[in-house]
């Protein structure tokens, strides 16, 4: 018996080892071996960029906005948001939505978070709140209100539904932070490296962008406050803006990986575009729209062969006569879909072509209407042409040769451009200017449309569209936000109006 | 110790003194060699010395020291009754005399085997007096059992005397009887047959089992067997035959209709799909819900390798298989389903779904090679549920395409012209007529086939037995070019190493081989919207489906619809999954009473997956394909020490006390591999891509756990038992003095009492019994890494890249506040068994309730976030479960048995989170419908749209669109089922065996996403209302105004498209009844044939899945889910259902 009970004094003891301390090294297993706990600024930055920049690009640039200011057309429905104001199925109206919250908004506010205060972060955290108005300003422009002051709260606060802010809101603290962001960057402080993909963390032409941002914004406000745009685009352009095409804020893309590459060329190029296709089995069924062709080879413009093509025996061709684009609103495949003009692939759509955030043409263009206005000294026609001269020049940097317009071409189509009669004749000739200069912007290029009306594009009608056949003034909130958020969303949209797409965003007053 | 368990009896006659080597070689060539029949081991001699032990330790320490087996029915024979006993090489007749002097049992030898049992009442026979030893004649036979199998051991006695024999081990008698003799032919396990001689000399006899005679004894947790009467919860066991006939090539399926409380999905997802069974209910927000699997009392991984179907994903959207697809069903003993959490509180927190117990086929000790060959094939042919319309052919507002580019645009859209025969322009560009094609589903799918072969040898000898298997599974799918293959290798090894130390091993070896497993969900590469080819259209011109470049063919408006033909022939996507299933376990007595049983086990999986979208996809960048992979290895080690302990503390109260601890090690490894556009077209190299990204990501997490358990029994009647077990969980954190813990405890207890023992009873109620247990069951955190928010670097060509790390592919918000969840079960049940055990019934009824339940909710995305896990979910399930079974009929050449079971759960989801009353769990695709978990309403409702309806009931209109106004999101269905029946019926007729089962689910609802597709492009038989004269829509537009909208029949088409934002339209009531199988078995009488030493051999015919004869679903397979996770309730494009039939061809050596 002896023996068995020193056996089981053995035992005893073995299993009270084992289990003596049953939470030892659990802290060490519950560390992901493949991930950091800190947030390392520079390359969080770096990924904040792209992500605001490459956010539904298909969803929203090509088949939404893109559709709306007639830029592009498709023949199927599914896509059809933007060209027949049909919603049949998809992340269309919210997909921008959801990618700006999830990526881009919650990446940058990690990095004010994380160099809020800190000691040499004062540069990077006012560069990331300039680029968070960026990201802010598309996606309030798309949906009106949206959460703002508590949006990405629930890591901080363990705030999980946040409340939409008005638009007039966020404008205001948009404007008011660009300019206190601006005020505190210091050129003897360190700053972002190459990281900045922009400027390479160089305080001066971050300045010079937060005031153009300032006047992008403040140029919005002309409808619903007159008075108020005045006031910040003055400030703005005290301030210094983006004049210069050497100022341009361009993002250079070397390709490779999909998010190296060009969100726009790359989005194109998968949904409808390709070598493959030949301009005949696209994808999402798209063309570039028949307004847009139409109007660039009525005007002569050089830039019709930067960017379109159309198919011919295998090869994409450029000759202006050439070009024809879709109709908007079809539902059936024309017969003559693949003769018809499409992108270029080898410069808009490119996959290592380069993308304008923010640049002196649409600063121009926008002196001009503010010349036009008197807010700002100045001859308008003067800013007018600058503004087409420097988007036709920034073509090849951005596209390539391809895309190069001459000299002699840019002082042709100039020589046939001129800026007079009534301001809403001025506004006319600079807005449809803008329609071109600025595209591919499309989610820019909307708003300015919404803003001023120009151009004056046609809205199609086909049956079960959701806007009784009128442009969209608005995209709608996604599901989610409606199962999961449900109090501050009804709130939202019981004080902006229906959640739909033609009910109109603060600053879009009708007139 | 025999309790008679049935098959061992067999292998156990082939005794043989061969001390057998394990080798392989060995075992081969003694499979030509083997003349099994050697002399038996008589002269053994015994040795015992043992005071106040219960004779149940004696019998056993004899069959251990001897090669005696004992084999009695454990309620006749008083097995805690102690014994002394002091003997040195006693013969064994001398010992049994010694052991039973005093006692009412008689025993009886044959060879090895001991037969003991109850000595026949006093109440007496009459004595024939004088003329007893007058015999007449000789009568001589062979009894053997319904299988043919000689039957040794069975008392022949002459009716109305003493006068009796007993067969040898070849089942034969001889006796002497007088004139007018009745024989009586009686055993242990089979009904008493009389047989009047009338002047025969040789009369041989059947006997027919009475299994229901038998005290069942079950297998429950941690391997230890208990007799159904002691236990205080409810447990069904099932026998491996119910699983060896018509087989399912994922065990788990074959578990539909047989058990009350299980539910079973039948996914229709192919061969080498996984399973998803439910016990008494989904119980956690986040868990999956699911059973633990156990394999001889070890747990083992059934998690879906690199992961389950999403509900609307497209693409590869596959499921890949799960852990019980690894089960050869021919290895299987007995499967013992624990439902409530008493059971399974051994087990810990993932028992808490209940858990299935699954205990392979074991050689016996001495014995010779028993060869066992099961081999089984079907044909599994398609079913097709659709009924369109063939009114209105293929075409556009009311035109048919007379050119291609129409063709092409009207692929899938039927509002064209009256059929009428007339020619009309195919996608392809040819003119054909244009008339209905209804046999397009029988034209593009191909009848399946199923081989399953396995081959077992198992014997063993005196200290050492084994079974050795091989399984083949070889299965073809009906969508062209899919195939999987399973070989199953196990070895199970027993051996007893001197007096006192047990070993035992299983090792298992698995390689199964996928091709081209189908995708169900959206369209992108999924050959099943093959059903939304426009109805003038013959699937067979679509065939290849690519051009002579190798490039898809455009056939219908949108490239993300494949080509069914392209996506058949050139798709590829290979899955090799290599699994080790290891376990080792000794068990050392250190005293007859108290043995320590230590034990290793090991599930290891490695997988890798690759999947090709080819070149020449029109809807990849520039159709230049897409690389997905993954490799990925996955184990589980589980480390167990238990001490046990057994003591009877008076003549009637025994006591048993168990403790243990247990390490469990979960590991998961997985790299992807993914890439973008094959540079030379058709080479499907990861080297050969335009981009490409390699991710590594892992899991590791461990669990700790202490255990114990305590048993009391009060003479045969009482049982009472209580457990308590503390885990420890890796993935939390440690209380910090806020919410946090990482360890629970928890108890269970529970009662038992046999009240037909003790009350007056009438004669014929057989046995009763009443339990009730209360049982708690913790669980953790399944994700490891979620506690503390950490940053990812991604792959970038340009500067380097950070992003918050996703978790699972979710934008996951860590929290570091989460404790483990409880489950809390309560249960009575009331079993009996009446009218000689011709009927018997088994009743439970039972509350269980999931508090604190680690919810993984969605978040708003304004938070920058989509999910995150709180730890406040309350789910309650309460239920009732109902089994008959009974045998009207029954007699010498007839029997039928039926079995019947039902299932009656209600759920409830209690609470979410603070201000949190719904989450959302999945979507359908095209988001029409959502599955959610809503406070106040079952487990995973089903919610979507209608139209809007005011006060009055007006449809309001939509003045812009001029379509109804859609109303909120809300509940339009259930997702579960919570009535389930099954109803299985066994015939026999002499050697004919005739089974079949029906099942049914009741009481859920479906969102049949084919239907929404269907009505969008006229192929519903809906659709044909405004077809000539359009539509007239009223209602009352947003301001409440009178409205009218007139749709022309040339457009249709918008409305009916325009239906699918009313999700209600497409929500079908799920329930069915089916015909899920016939097995029609024929015994082949071996003994006629002396071939090859033929044990048994039984043939089938064999059918699943025949009818469905209930259904309210229209177009589709009430059973149509198509993955395995939480989000039950769509139909969205998978796999047809299959009808499987073929036959079955067993025979044991």
């Amino acid at each position: 018996m002896k023996t068995i009970y020193t056996k089981l004094t053995y035992l005893f003891v073995i299993v009270s080892t084992l289990f003596i301390s049953c939470d030892d090294g659990f802290e060490e297993e519950n560390t992901n071996p493949d991930a950091s706990n800190q947030v390392d600024p520079e390359y969080m930055f770096t990924k904040a960029i792209y992500d605001a920049l490459n956010n539904s690009t298909g969803t929203v640039y090509e088949f939404g906005a893109g559709g709306f200011v007639q830029h592009f057309a498709t023949y199927l429905e599914v896509p059809g948001l933007g060209d027949k104001y049909l919603y049949i199925s998809g992340s269309y109206p919210y997909a921008f939505f959801n990618g700006a919250y999830l990526d881009a908004i919650n990446e940058i506010d990690k990095i004010i978070y994380a160099t809020e205060g800190v000691e040499g972060f004062s540069n990077q955290n006012a560069i990331a709140q300039i680029w968070k108005v960026y990201t802010y300003h598309r996606l309030t422009d798309l949906y009106g209100m949206v959460p703002y002051t508590e949006a990405t709260t629930a890591f901080s606060e363990a705030n999980y539904s946040p409340v939409y802010d008005t638009q007039e809101a966020i404008y205001m603290d948009m404007l008011n932070t660009l300019q206190s962001a601006s005020g505190s960057l210091d050129a003897n402080q360190p700053s972002f490296g190459n990281g900045d993909l922009i400027y390479n963390g160089n305080v001066d032409q971050w300045s010079r962008f937060a005031n153009s941002l300032m006047l992008r914004l403040a140029m919005r406000l002309t409808k619903v406050n007159p008075t108020l745009a005045e006031e910040w685009a003055q400030k703005a352009i005290s301030a210094g803006i983006i004049a210069e095409p050497s100022n341009n804020a361009i993002i250079d893309y070397p390709g490779g990986q999909v998010i190296n590459s060009n969100p726009i060329a790359f989005q194109l190029r998968n949904n409808n575009y390709s070598e493959s296709n030949q301009g005949s089995s696209n994808t999402e069924g798209g063309k570039f729209a028949d307004t847009f062709i139409s109007y660039l080879k009525e005007n002569n413009d050089p830039r019709l062969s930067s960017f379109a093509a159309v198919w011919i025996n295998g090869s994409q061709k450029t000759d202006p006569e050439l070009q024809q684009g879709m109709p908007n609103g079809l539902v059936n495949r024309p017969e003559n879909f693949p003769g018809l003009s499409e992108p270029n692939l080898n410069t808009l759509l490119s996959l290592n072509s380069s993308l304008m955030v923010l640049g002196s043409a649409e600063m121009n263009l926008l002196l001009a209407e503010a010349s036009a206005r008197g807010w700002t000294s100045g001859d308008a026609q003067s800013y007018y042409l600058e503004g087409i001269r420097d988007a036709m020049n920034s073509l090849e940097g951005l596209y390539g040769n391809e895309a190069a317009v001459s000299e002699e071409e840019i002082n042709t189509y100039i020589a046939s451009q001129s800026l007079t009669g009534s301001l809403e004749e001025q506004m006319e000739t600079i807005h449809t200017q803008f329609w071109v200069s600025v595209f591919p912007d499309e989610i820019e290029v909307y708003s300015n449309w919404r803003r001023t009306g120009y151009p004056e594009l046609t809205p199609v009608n086909v049956t079960g569209n959701l806007t009784g056949g009128t442009i969209p003034r608005r995209l709608t909130y996604p599901p989610s936000e409606i199962s999961v958020n449900t109090e501050n969303y009804e709130a939202a949209v019981s004080q902006q109006g229906l959640d739909l797409f033609t009910t109109r965003v603060w600053w879009d007053v009708e007139q | 110790m025999k309790k008679l368990l049935k098959h061992e009896r067999y292998f156990q006659r082939l005794t043989s003194n061969l001390k057998m080597k394990l080798s392989l070689l060995f075992l081969f060539t003694s499979l030509f060699t083997i003349q099994a029949r050697v002399s038996y081991s008589q002269g053994d001699k015994i040795s015992v010395k043992v005071e106040n032990q219960r004779l149940e330790k004696v019998l056993s320490f004899i069959e251990k020291t001897s090669d005696y087996n004992f084999v009695y029915k454990v309620n006749e024979i008083d097995l805690l009754r102690p014994v002394s006993l002091n003997v040195t090489k006693e013969k064994i007749e001398n010992v049994l005399q010694l052991i039973f002097k005093n006692d009412s049992i008689s025993y009886q030898i044959f060879d090895n085997q001991i037969i003991l049992k109850k000595k026949p009442s006093v109440k007496k026979i009459p004595r024939r007096t004088a003329k007893t030893t007058n015999y007449q004649q000789l009568v001589k036979g062979t009894i053997v059992d319904d299988q043919g199998m000689p039957l040794p051991g069975i008392n022949v006695v002459e009716k109305g005397t003493n006068n009796g024999s007993s067969t040898n081990f070849d089942g034969v008698y001889e006796i002497e009887v007088g004139e007018n003799a009745i024989l009586v032919f009686s055993g242990i396990g089979f009904k008493k047959q009389e047989i009047t001689v009338n002047g025969q000399t040789t009369i041989n006899a059947t006997l027919q089992n009475d299994t229901e005679q038998l005290e069942n004894v079950v297998v429950i947790a941690l391997g230890i067997k208990k007799e159904e009467r002691a236990l205080t919860y409810a447990v069904t066991e099932v026998d491996g035959d119910g699983f060896t006939q018509a087989k399912e090539v994922n065990l788990a399926d074959a578990l539909s209709g047989k058990i009350a409380g299980v539910s079973v999905s039948n996914l229709t997802t192919g061969a080498g799909g996984s399973s998803r069974v439910t016990i008494r209910g989904n119980t956690s927000l986040s868990g999956d819900n699911q059973p633990l699997y156990v394999i001889n009392g070890m747990p083992m991984d059934n998690t879906t390798l690199g992961g389950s179907a999403s509900t609307s994903a497209g693409g590869f959207n596959i499921d890949h298989g799960d852990g019980t697809g690894g089960i050869n069903p021919d290895d299987i003993e007995t499967i013992s389903v624990l439902k409530g959490a008493t059971a399974a509180a051994l087990y810990g927190s993932r028992a808490s779904n209940g858990a299935i117990i699954i205990t392979t086929k074991k050689g016996s000790f001495n014995s010779g090679i028993g060869i066992e060959f099961n081999s089984s094939f079907t044909v599994d042919s398609p079913m097709d549920f659709t009924d369109w319309q063939y009114e209105y052919g293929q075409g556009n507002g009311g035109q048919r395409p007379l050119n291609q580019s129409n063709a092409i645009t009207w692929g899938r859209r039927n509002w064209g012209e009256r059929i009428d025969g007339q020619p009309f322009v195919a996608f392809d560009g040819i003119e054909r007529p244009y008339v209905a094609q209804k046999n397009n589903i029988d034209h593009f799918y191909e009848n399946g086939t199923t081989f399953i072969n396995t081959i077992a040898l198992s014997g063993g000898s005196e200290k050492t037995s084994y079974r050795f298997s091989i399984s083949d599974t070889d299965t073809k799918g009906v969508v062209p070019n899919n195939s999987f293959n399973r070989r199953i290798f196990s070895l199970n090894l027993n051996s007893t190493i001197g007096e006192r130390l047990d070993i035992e091993g299983l090792v298992q070896f698995n390689r199964s081989k996928s091709y081209n497993r189908s995708s169900a969900g959206d369209a992108t590469g999924n050959p099943n919207w093959v059903n939304m080819l426009a109805n003038t259209v013959d699937v067979r011109w679509l065939d290849p489906g690519y051009d002579e470049n190798g490039y898809e063919i455009e056939w219908n408006e949108t490239p993300y619809a494949s080509n069914p033909y392209f996506v058949a022939n050139k798709f590829k996507n290979e899955g090799i999954r290599d699994r080790y299933l290891g376990q080792v376990s000794l068990n050392y007595r250190l005293l007859d009473n108290l043995s320590v049983r230590g034990s290793v086990s090991r599930d290891y999986t490695s997988f890798d997956f690759t999947a090709i979208l080819p070149t020449g996809t029109l809807y990849t960048n520039n159709a230049a394909g897409e690389y997905h992979g993954f490799d990925l290895t996955v184990s589980e080690t589980n480390s167990m020490l238990t001490v046990n302990y057994n003591e009877d503390l008076t003549e009637d109260i025994n006591l048993g006390v168990m403790a243990g601890g247990n390490i469990r090690k979960y590991q998961n490894e997985q790299t992807n591999y993914d890439g973008r556009q094959f540079i030379i077209p058709f080479f499907y190299s990861f080297t050969n891509l335009q981009t490409s990204t390699t991710i590594p990501s892992n899991q590791h997490l461990t669990t700790n756990s202490i255990f114990g358990s305590l048993d009391l029994s009060y003479k045969n009647y009482l049982y009472l038992n209580a457990t308590a077990r503390e885990d420890w969980f890796s993935t939390l954190t440690a209380s910090n003095g806020a919410d946090s813990d990482n360890s629970i405890l928890y108890p269970s207890v529970g009662a038992g009492f046999v009240f037909s023992e003790v009350i007056n009873k009438p004669d014929w109620f057989s046995y009763g019994k009443i339990r009730s247990s209360w049982a708690q069951v913790g669980g953790g955190l399944p994700d490891p890494y979620t506690l503390n928010e950490s940053y990812t670097m991604i792959p970038s060509s340009g500067e380097p890249l950070q992003q918050v790390t996703q978790v699972g592919g979710q934008r996951l918000l860590a929290n570091a506040n989460l404790r483990p969840y409880t489950s809390t079960t309560f249960e009575i049940g009331l079993e009996a068994r009446l009218f000689n055990n011709r009927l018997g019934f088994d009743v439970a009824v039972y509350d269980k309730t999931t508090t604190d339940d680690i919810v993984n909710a969605q978040i708003p995305v304004t938070t920058g976030y989509e999910y995150t896990y709180f730890n406040v979910g309350e789910v309650e399930n309460q239920g009732i479960e109902v089994a008959v079974n009974g045998t009207p009929v029954k007699n010498d050449n007839f029997s039928w048995d039926i079995n019947y079971n039902m299932a009656y759960n209600k759920n409830e989801v209690k609470q979410l989170a603070e201000g949190l009353n719904t989450i959302s769990v999945a979507n359908s695709v095209g988001n029409w419908a959502e599955i959610h978990h809503e406070v106040g309403q079952a487990f995973g409702v089903i919610k979507g749209y209608s139209m809007l309806r005011d006060d009055e009931g007006n449809i309001v209109f939509d003045s812009n669109s001029g379509f109804p106004m859609r109303s909120e999101l809300k509940k339009i269905g259930n997702s579960v089922a919570p009535l389930s029946m099954g109803l299985s019926n066994r015939f026999k007729y002499k050697n004919f065996a005739l089974d079949v089962l029906l099942d049914g689910k009741f009481g859920n609802d479906i969102f049949s996403v084919l239907n929404v597709y269907a009505t969008r492009f006229g192929l519903s038989k809906r659709t044909l209302e405004g077809r000539e004269n359009g539509l007239v829509l009223e209602g009352v537009d947003q301001n409440g105004d009178p409205y009218t909208n007139t749709i022309p029949s040339t457009d249709i088409r918008s409305y009916y498209q325009n239906l699918k934002n009313y999700s209600d339209h497409f929500i079908y009531d799920g329930s069915f009844v089916k015909l899920r199988q016939v097995v029609l078995s024929y015994n082949i009488p071996v003994e006629k044939i002396s071939l090859f030493k033929l044990q048994s051999a039984s043939l089938s015919f064999i059918a699943r899945n025949l009818f469905v004869l209930y259904s309210k679903t229209d177009n589709f397979d009430p059973e149509s889910a198509y993955t395995n996770s939480n989000a039950q309730g769509f139909e969205s494009f998978a796999l047809p259902r299959t009808r499987s039939y073929g036959l079955n061809l067993k025979f044991k050596f």
